[in-house]
């Protein structure tokens, strides 16, 4: 009895206790992939053969892939695009509907459905909006006159990247969005109050009451955007596959490719854990750089 | 606390309901994967093949799971790369059940080949499911070539005749390009799509010796034939031969044969399944729809009876993990019965059996089953003929030339250091 | 008085756009739901349906298309239950209880976030196949929480930090144990965070396919996302058909978000994410 009292007691075994459960499911699941990839990074391997020791020979072709480092570059350009589309639009929107306005409960709900879908029913629904013949996209612009501005959407290699991004801006902002408004709802009352009474117009109490309070909740959207994008996949795999020539390749679509249509494992896990690298210290960077901002 | 433990004793025990499961003694169970979904146009014969299997055999029963056609490819290697491969599975022959031959994934079907069943196969089609002399995997679909279908009242329209010769070709590509249509349907995201107008213009140049030679590094990758294919494509796609944003379409979602049913686009180069898409998406429409091989170049090496495509689509194996072998091997007879022969003919496949031209009564079936037996050489679709890694390389720099961006030098090139590399040369 | 009315017009007009702009895709798919194979070849997708048919509907339904949302639902649901015990707990852990190691802890947490999916199919695979779990529900349960551990973690720590610590003082002197502090002073405060943790990770659980499509087999066990690729041949999809399954496979989501949303903005209203 005395000794399960001591042990109670004792912070370790209680943080330990605390968090059991959560250590168990990331060995097993999330840990143990890593080392596993990394090992088979050293080997050529079509992942049902045998396995053929390379060395790093995988890490020195990964160096000098001109494909790798586009696709790397992707991410970067993913992750600036969603940290400069969907924060601000988020964030205007969130404040429209904390505003009493009527039938606020229907557009929230209307708004969130892009979250809702998969997305292999975006990617259905945006394949027709950019089809150069029949799509919206184009036949909107014929219709007022901008014919000049047509294109092919997702064929042309100089914007099919831009073209896949938007979807994803569109599916995400709805999260945000919600994030946001909870976020500004909870801002006490008294601090517009008294902004009012120092006479501030709305735009002033929107930047010296509510974007000051939003603060940590911004950059922690941030966080989430930015590790999304790095590890991004779904949406530009179901729209151009990474094409046209990998104009539009991010690294988790070039890591499958390589892994399931060429089976090459090898270089595969290669990708995977450089891609893991990458996105773990720009977040670690990320976070840190942002802590320190809040404290100065 | 307590609250917690009994929340997750509740759910440990909802998760071990689901791991119930019953087997009886003497029954055969046998696992079969492969791409026959429920909108699959095969998928009634197959399953009526296993119903009378299983009512043949009340002991056994074949659990059939289909999967989407590229999710399956993802599931089966994963499977295969844990050495869980299920009982019978599909492939596509030549070199994507080599793989799993040669990691000893695929049971052996020389020693249950008899005379009888031997001779019910077309003998081109079995080719693709031996590796090393040893049959492997049994073809069960379709003899698909690729053919030139083309809407004949819009031939007509225009007063076109059948391009015998790449130059007719191009005089067709202008009449449609200046009357407003699109020459040629193509929706090229997925890549395979583009790549038979390579491969047939490659053969028609520099005929089935190019590429043989290519492989057997007698030749290269970025001999003549190659780069004048390539030349070819571009001059087409400078005439306007195919749709804009030809990259960007998806043959997976219609894209390219919506153009062809709007009257937008004029001519499709597509396997010959495309003639079951037309009974099932346009069915009024079947009659203005015909096929012609695809025109000879002058000069060059290629016979214009030569088709590319492949003898037999799908190739049923049994694995080596197989529970009960024999029975999987009966089942597989089944699979290329003469009951089955007629439930393919009847929805537009020609099944790679011999003793199947008198049951043909469509007179389109009957013009592709001609043609395939006329044909001096059928070259298999390259992604299968070529290694895995050769392959990719050529699906993804011919869809380079199709966006013009890269010059038929470069992608020859391209080609032929992937072969070096692949060859350890 | 001109000016607020001008004001409300103009916030209502942004409002429109934005409706038009997120809720077409519900209008796009019920329009194409009604057609028939042939008419969607033959006439623009943006056309209205020439009769409405419930024929792909009926379809649909008769394609075991209720037993895999069932499917969905269990293991769905069960998921979301245990990411929220478990990540709440670690996430107390972390936040509150000073081990030394809470720093390196929450770090190698939020690592949990930048592993891609697919580099981890064949070693969960071989996993799953080890533990004999292969071609069951439950084997998705594993892989389903793991993967939403981190962030999770991540939302809910931010959001114990800000709780003022004066709260668990009183208990504190007062003797109560950790896991009463746990469940009686910060369970109640973070239900906020929790249902921003919950809706987040049941949308993504909803769609997820890639492990469902190599960790089970059999029929019987097929999650709703799967049973959408029913509809795709090897050459050739029906469109219409695949529509209506991605509308009702996304409908039961939508009535569980209007149901729930005065409840859970009412709850984030309390707090939601802050860092």
């Amino acid at each position: 009895m005395m000794n399960k009292k001591e042990l109670m007691n004792n912070k370790y075994f209680i943080a330990a206790l605390f968090l059991l459960p959560a250590v168990i499911f990331s060995l097993v699941y999330l840990i143990i992939p890593i080392p596993l990839s990394t090992y088979y990074s050293f080997f050529k391997w079509d992942g049902i053969g045998a396995m053929e020791f390379l060395g790093l020979e995988n890490w020195s072709k990964l160096l000098s892939d001109p494909i790798f480092w586009s696709s790397m570059a992707n991410n970067f350009k993913l992750v600036l695009i969603s940290l400069v589309v969907q924060i601000p639009i988020a964030l205007f929107l969130a404040v429209l509907l904390t505003r009493k306005i009527k039938g606020a409960n229907f557009f929230k709900t209307i708004f969130f459905v892009p979250m809702l879908l998969s997305s292999i029913a975006v990617a259905f629904l945006w394949r027709y909006m950019y089809d150069p013949t029949f799509g919206l996209i184009n036949g909107f612009l014929n219709l007022v006159g901008l014919e000049q501005l047509t294109r092919s959407w997702l064929g042309d290699s100089n914007i099919a990247f831009y073209s896949a991004s938007a979807p994803i801006q569109w599916r995400f902002i709805p999260l945000y969005m919600i994030i946001f408004m909870a976020a500004i709802s909870n801002i006490p009352k008294q601090l517009y109050e008294a902004a009012e009474i120092d006479g501030a117009n709305n735009w002033q109490s929107f930047f010296y009451v509510t974007l000051p309070m939003l603060r940590s909740t911004v950059v922690n959207a941030s966080v989430l955007i930015i590790v999304g994008s790095l590890k991004y996949f779904a949406m530009i795999f179901a729209l151009t596959g990474g094409g046209p020539n990998h104009a539009s390749e991010l690294m988790a679509t070039y890591l499958y490719t390589k892994s399931f249509t060429e089976m090459n494992m090898g270089y595969g896990s290669t990708i995977s854990v450089a891609l893991f690298l990458v996105a773990l210290i720009v977040s670690v960077v990320f976070l840190n750089f942002s802590k320190k901002d809040v404290r100065n | 606390m307590k609250k917690f433990s009994i929340l997750s004793l509740a759910l440990l025990m909802v998760i071990s309901l689901f791991s119930v499961t019953v087997m009886a003694q003497d029954e055969v169970n046998l696992t079969l994967w492969d791409i026959r979904t429920a909108s699959d146009q095969v998928t009634p014969a197959l399953e009526n093949a296993i119903e009378r299997f299983e009512a043949d055999n009340p002991n056994v029963n074949i659990e059939h799971v289909p999967t989407q056609n590229d999710n399956y490819k993802t599931k089966l290697r994963t499977a295969m790369s844990a050495d869980n491969a299920p009982d019978l599975f599909m492939t596509w022959g030549s070199a994507s059940l080599e793989r799993y031959v040669d990691a000893d994934k695929v049971y052996s079907l020389e020693s249950h080949m008899t005379e009888d069943w031997e001779s019910n196969f077309m003998p081109a089609a079995m080719d693709l499911g031996r590796v090393d002399g040893e049959m492997y995997g049994v073809p069960v679909t379709n003899v698909s070539p690729a053919l030139v279908w083309y809407r004949t009242d819009l031939f007509e329209e225009y007063g076109l005749e059948v391009p015998e010769t790449y130059e007719d070709l191009k005089n067709v590509v202008k009449t449609f390009t200046d009357n407003g249509i699109t020459p040629f349907a193509l929706a090229n995201k997925n890549k395979w799509t583009g790549s038979m107008y390579f491969m047939y213009l490659a053969d028609r140049i520099g005929g089935p010796e190019a590429l043989q030679q290519a492989i057997s590094r007698e030749g290269s990758f970025n001999d003549e034939a190659f780069i004048e294919a390539g030349r070819r494509i571009q001059e087409l796609v400078e005439m306007g031969a195919f749709p804009d944003g030809v990259n960007g379409l998806d043959e997976d979602a219609g894209q390219s044969r919506t153009l062809l049913y709007t009257d937008r686009a004029a001519m499709y180069l597509m396997g010959s399944w495309a003639y079951s898409s037309f009974k099932n998406e346009a069915p009024d429409m079947l009659d203005q729809f015909s096929f012609f091989n695809f025109p000879e170049v002058e000069s060059g090496k290629g016979d214009p009876s030569n088709l590319v495509g492949t003898p037999g689509d799908n190739y049923y194996s049994v694995s080596t993990k197989a529970g009960n072998k024999e029975v999987a091997v009966e089942f597989l007879k089944y699979l290329t019965d003469a009951k089955m022969g007629e439930e393919l003919i009847n929805i537009g496949n020609i099944p790679p059996f011999t003793g199947i031209s008198e049951k043909i009564d469509d007179p389109i079936m009957e013009k592709i089953y001609n043609s395939s037996q006329e044909a001096n050489h059928i070259q298999l679709w390259y992604d299968q003929t070529l290694p895995l890694e050769i392959a990719q390389v050529h699906l993804n720099t011919t869809q380079a030339l199709f966006g013009m961006e890269m010059t038929p030098e470069e992608a020859a090139n391209q080609m032929e250091e992937a072969a070096q590399e692949y060859y350890g040369e | 008085m001109m000016i607020n009315k001008l004001k409300q017009l103009v916030i209502y007009l942004f409002l429109l756009i934005w409706l038009l702009i997120t809720g077409y895709p519900l209008v796009f798919l019920v329009q194409n739901s009604f057609k028939i194979r042939m008419e969607f070849f033959r006439n623009p997708v943006w056309s209205l349906p020439e009769s409405f048919t419930f024929q792909n509907y009926i379809e649909v339904m008769e394609s075991g298309f209720y037993m895999y949302f069932i499917n969905s639902i269990i293991v769905c649901f069960i998921s979301v239950a245990i990411i929220i015990i478990v990540s709440a707990l670690a996430s107390y852990a972390i936040s509150r209880i000073d081990f030394k190691f809470n720093k390196i802890v929450y770090i190698l947490f939020l690592a949990g976030m930048m592993i891609p999916i697919h580099s981890t199919l064949i070693p969960i695979y071989k996993l799953t196949l080890s533990m004999g779990l292969y071609d069951r529900l439950s084997a998705l349960i594993g892989p389903y929480v793991a993967f939403s551990l981190p962030i999770s973690v991540f939302i809910l720590t931010g959001f114990i930090n800000d709780i003022p610590y004066e709260l668990e003082e009183a208990a504190i002197i007062d003797g109560a144990s950790r896991f009463r502090i746990f469940r009686d002073i910060i369970l109640p405060l973070v239900k906020p965070a929790i249902a921003t943790v919950a809706i987040y990770n049941l949308t993504l659980l909803w769609n997820q396919f890639a492990y469902a499509l190599v960790l089970t087999s059999s029929p019987s066990k097929r999650i709703l996302t799967l049973g959408l690729f029913e509809f795709q041949g090897q050459h050739g999809i029906n469109i219409p058909l695949t529509l209506t399954a991605l509308f009702l496979s996304v409908l039961p989501l939508i009535l569980l978000y209007v149901f729930l949303q005065e409840h859970i903005i009412k709850g984030m209203t309390a707090g939601a994410l802050k860092g």
